[in-house]
């Protein structure tokens, strides 16, 4: 016989879980803190990489422009263009791509600068020894890869992915046109590499300077892989900045960005580390108008609508 | 029987087998052994572990709260006492389908679009399949209870609310044990998303190190979280010990609902001080909705029945391989040191991504929706191997020493003895664990040509939200028919075995 008085202390238990229940789904506290400038980028290299540059180069940007700077890193291409649309980071390390997605969805963005490897910046198709495949002289012979096993990086890769469809489409190459009826995408460029040498993917397209990279560390094994074509140049990686940031920090702040970036130098320990780990030499200014070929291509393929 | 499936997708295995990339599984498997123990790594892994164990505690408290609560009110006996409207329930129980449909990354990436990055977003995209699956699982194991201490408190006067309470409660708790100590587990595996909200976490370590395919930094995440559900799996174990529960019910339960409360209390503290953001407001980003003629675009843009077909094949594939073989393993190795090995093997299983096994696989196999399947499978093998390997051992051995006695061989006294009682409540987790698979297939686009799933990837990643909205709520359609035929299919072998009775007969003016 349960007695009225355990009822009651039922009663209230499951009262009280309901009105946790409420209570922890609308918890929303308002806060005042400082102006603080959030950067972002999307990672595209190992975590102890990551780590390193990060406190780097929030502690530089903070010394250089005397703001509190805080990093955070999202690490999937359409969430770091959402993040950015709505006002969560301000100062982002975007692809070619997700940068022109990003100021679409936010007008009144600006690009400040890029490296001085980004205005020609190149892809590289690279084959399987064993798929014979010969080196492609012309634009046109790009047609070799119909029928062959093929494989992207990331969706919303400019290197990895855009920029090698859109020659590929220019040289009549539709992605139907791979075996099994569509590419594969490997999701990042280091992946596409292991993919192809180990001969899962015939062919498959990649950031060069993932290519060269791994050249220079022994990670590739030449007697399975080669590069079969490079892509001709275009713009890619680029900082863009929010369209309020001069109303919460200052006049001119965007400038001051983009002339404190772009005056990093090797001859400062720390400047030299970012500038290593970015794999530049400097960065150098950049200009939304260089990005509108970008914007053509993603509106052709159906990355930007 | 569903092991089946290993049929097929052994055979395209083995067709597109190659030696090409041994050498990076062997790196892969070596590097197992060799975790990165630089400074710099472990303390982010021993960082990122911190902010993934306290989401998850937190995003698990909400989704069994809310599981709960839901899973009472769209149980059938909830509606009778209440006098609800069945097609109300109905409506309810099948809406809850398109939460759970949509797998946490999706929410994660739709919920950021409205919201921005915001801590609290990351919970709920997480609590909210969460929520609706763990509803199910009550609503379903509920209905399956004896309710004759309902009829009788019934009778004797009580209000629907207190015959509820008394006759549920009892009953309940020891479900909730159970199955709420498991789905810790699965948030804590599936806290993986915080990499999108900026948040860190072990996930965006793992996802970070697989990218760039380095191994040992790899290696340290896996070993951290690995070394964690091992310890929450004894933890569980122990939780469940029925001792602990029989005879006080009560004092078990506050018991359990004030340890929650601390660990919550102690979750919010904690990424309170990791500063991430957690006093943020919550800002509403209105974005523009798809008009009619866009969507009807879209719909014939897309080529469905290909999708469609991937995907379920994709989905039954993976399903076969994740229910078929536990009861296999199990039967093999009948002892308490096989088990234990089994039990690790399961560990592992659970611990290795989707999205990695399915890489790993595809360096010695040519790309195929068997290699994708086989990813899925195994992950989903480690959930339902522990999962019938608890229920088994929560069961009396009465049945397997009879057939012991009566000189069966060992390891067909264990698949009869022990197995066999257990095939329904197992055959029903397998129900779930489907909706789960179907909802994970958004992760395997490395391997090309993965359905839906991949689809919707493209299609976010484009923004193209006409797009998106139809492929999410194919998602709900397909598991909203899965969940029709599975309830179907269980009414009609129940009406096979038993002549189904009226749930109650209340006589409720009484």
């Amino acid at each position: 016989m349960i007695s009225t008085f355990f009822h009651k202390r039922f009663k209230r238990a499951i009262w009280f879980t309901f009105c946790l229940i409420l209570q922890l789904q609308n918890t929303s506290l308002s806060s005042f803190a400082k102006e603080r400038l959030i950067i972002s980028a999307i990672p595209d290299q190992n975590p102890e990489h990551l780590n390193r540059l990060h406190t780097v180069l929030a502690r530089e940007l903070s010394k250089e422009l005397n703001v509190e700077v805080k990093y955070i890193p999202v690490i999937n291409y359409p969430a770091a263009v959402s993040a950015f649309r709505t006002e969560s980071i301000d100062l982002v390390w975007f692809g070619g791509l997700t940068g022109v997605q990003a100021r679409i969805q936010k007008p009144g963005a600006r690009v400040v600068a890029q490296r001085d490897i980004d205005a020609k910046f190149h892809s590289v198709f690279i084959a399987n020894q064993k798929s014979n495949l010969p080196l492609i002289k012309d634009l046109s012979d790009l047609s070799l890869l119909k029928g062959r096993r093929f494989t992207f990086g990331s969706e919303s890769s400019t290197s990895g992915r855009l920029m090698p469809q859109h020659f590929l489409q220019k040289a009549g190459v539709r992605i139907t046109d791979f075996k099994g009826g569509r590419p594969g995408f490997s999701g990042s460029h280091d992946a596409t590499l292991a993919l192809v040498q180990s001969g899962s993917y015939e062919v498959g397209a990649l950031n060069e300077e993932v290519w060269k990279q791994n050249i220079a560390t022994n990670k590739i094994d030449t007697s399975k892989v080669k590069v079969i074509w490079r892509t001709p140049p275009y713009f890619d990686y680029h900082w863009l900045t929010q369209p309020n940031i001069d109303e919460r920090f200052g006049k001119g702040f965007t400038n001051k960005i983009r002339d404190t970036l772009t005056s990093f130098t090797k001859e400062s320990k720390s400047q030299k580390i970012i500038l290593e780990l970015f794999g530049a030499e400097k960065f150098i200014p950049a200009y939304s108008y260089q990005y509108r070929d970008i914007e053509t291509i993603g509106r052709q393929l159906g990355k930007i609508k | 029987m569903p092991a089946i499936a290993l049929v097929p997708v052994g055979k395209s295995l083995v067709e597109g087998f190659h030696t090409g990339g041994v050498n990076i599984i062997v790196k892969f498997l070596l590097a197992a052994f060799q975790p990165s123990i630089n400074r710099l790594v472990i303390e982010s892994s021993f960082n990122s572990l911190k902010t993934t164990i306290s989401i998850a505690i937190i995003a698990w408290a909400i989704s069994l709260l809310n599981g709960i609560f839901l899973g009472v009110i769209t149980s059938n006996i909830f509606t009778e006492l209440f006098k609800v409207n069945l097609f109300w329930s109905k409506i309810l129980k099948y809406s809850l389908t398109v939460p759970r449909a949509i797998h946490e990354v999706i929410w994660g990436l739709l919920l950021l679009q409205v919201f921005g990055l915001n801590p609290y977003i990351a919970i709920i995209s997480i609590s909210i399949p969460y929520s609706a699956l763990i509803a199910r699982v009550f609503a379903e194991q509920i209905n399956s209870l004896d309710i004759r201490s309902l009829v009788a408190s019934k009778h004797s006067g009580a209000g629907p609310f207190e015959t509820l309470v008394t006759a549920l409660t009892p009953k309940i708790i020891p479900i909730i044990g159970t199955y709420g100590g498991y789905r810790l587990e699965c948030a804590l595996r599936g806290a993986t998303l915080l990499g999108i909200f900026g948040l860190g976490g072990i996930g965006t370590e793992l996802t970070l190190s697989i990218r760039s395919l380095e191994f040992n930094e790899m290696w340290t995440s896996l070993w951290m979280l690995g070394i964690i559900l091992f310890f929450l799996e004894k933890v569980i174990t122990w939780i469940q010990t029925p001792s602990l529960y029989l005879n006080n019910i009560f004092n078990y339960t506050i018991t359990a609902s004030i340890s929650i409360l601390i660990l919550l209390v102690v979750s919010i503290l904690w990424l309170n001080s990791l500063d991430l953001g957690i006093s943020r407001s919550l800002v509403f980003y209105p974005i523009q909705l798809p008009s009619i003629q866009e969507l009807i675009y879209s719909f014939n843009k897309l080529s469905w029945a290909s999708l469609i077909s991937q995907t379920i094949c994709l989905t039954l594939f993976a399903a076969g391989i994740a229910i078929g073989l536990p009861p296999i393993l199990l039967s093999l190795w009948p002892s308490k040191l096989g088990e234990e090995v089994i039990s690790f093997l399961w560990i592992v299983c659970r611990l290795i991504p989707a999205p990695l096994s399915a890489l790993i696989l595809l360096m010695c196999s040519s790309p195929s929706i068997a290699v994708a399947s086989l990813a899925l499978g195994i992950q989903n093998m480690g959930v339902m191997g522990r999962i019938l390997k608890e229920s088994i051992n929560n069961k009396d051995l009465a049945i397997f020493n009879a057939i012991k006695s009566l000189g069966a061989d060992k390891r067909s006294a264990f698949f009869y003895g022990r197995i066999c009682p257990q095939s329904n409540s197992y055959l029903a987790y397998s129900a779930y664990r489907t909706d789960v698979i179907l909802r994970e297939t958004v992760l395997v686009g490395v391997v090309g040509g993965s359905g839906l799933g991949w689809q919707l990837r493209e299609s976010i990643s484009s923004f193209n939200w006409s797009e998106v909205i139809l492929l999410t709520a194919t998602f709900g359609i397909i598991t909203l028919t899965g969940e029709l035929l599975s309830d179907h299919l269980q009414y009609y072998l129940l009406k096979e075995i038993k002549p189904k009775q009226p749930l109650l007969h209340l006589k409720l003016h009484s």
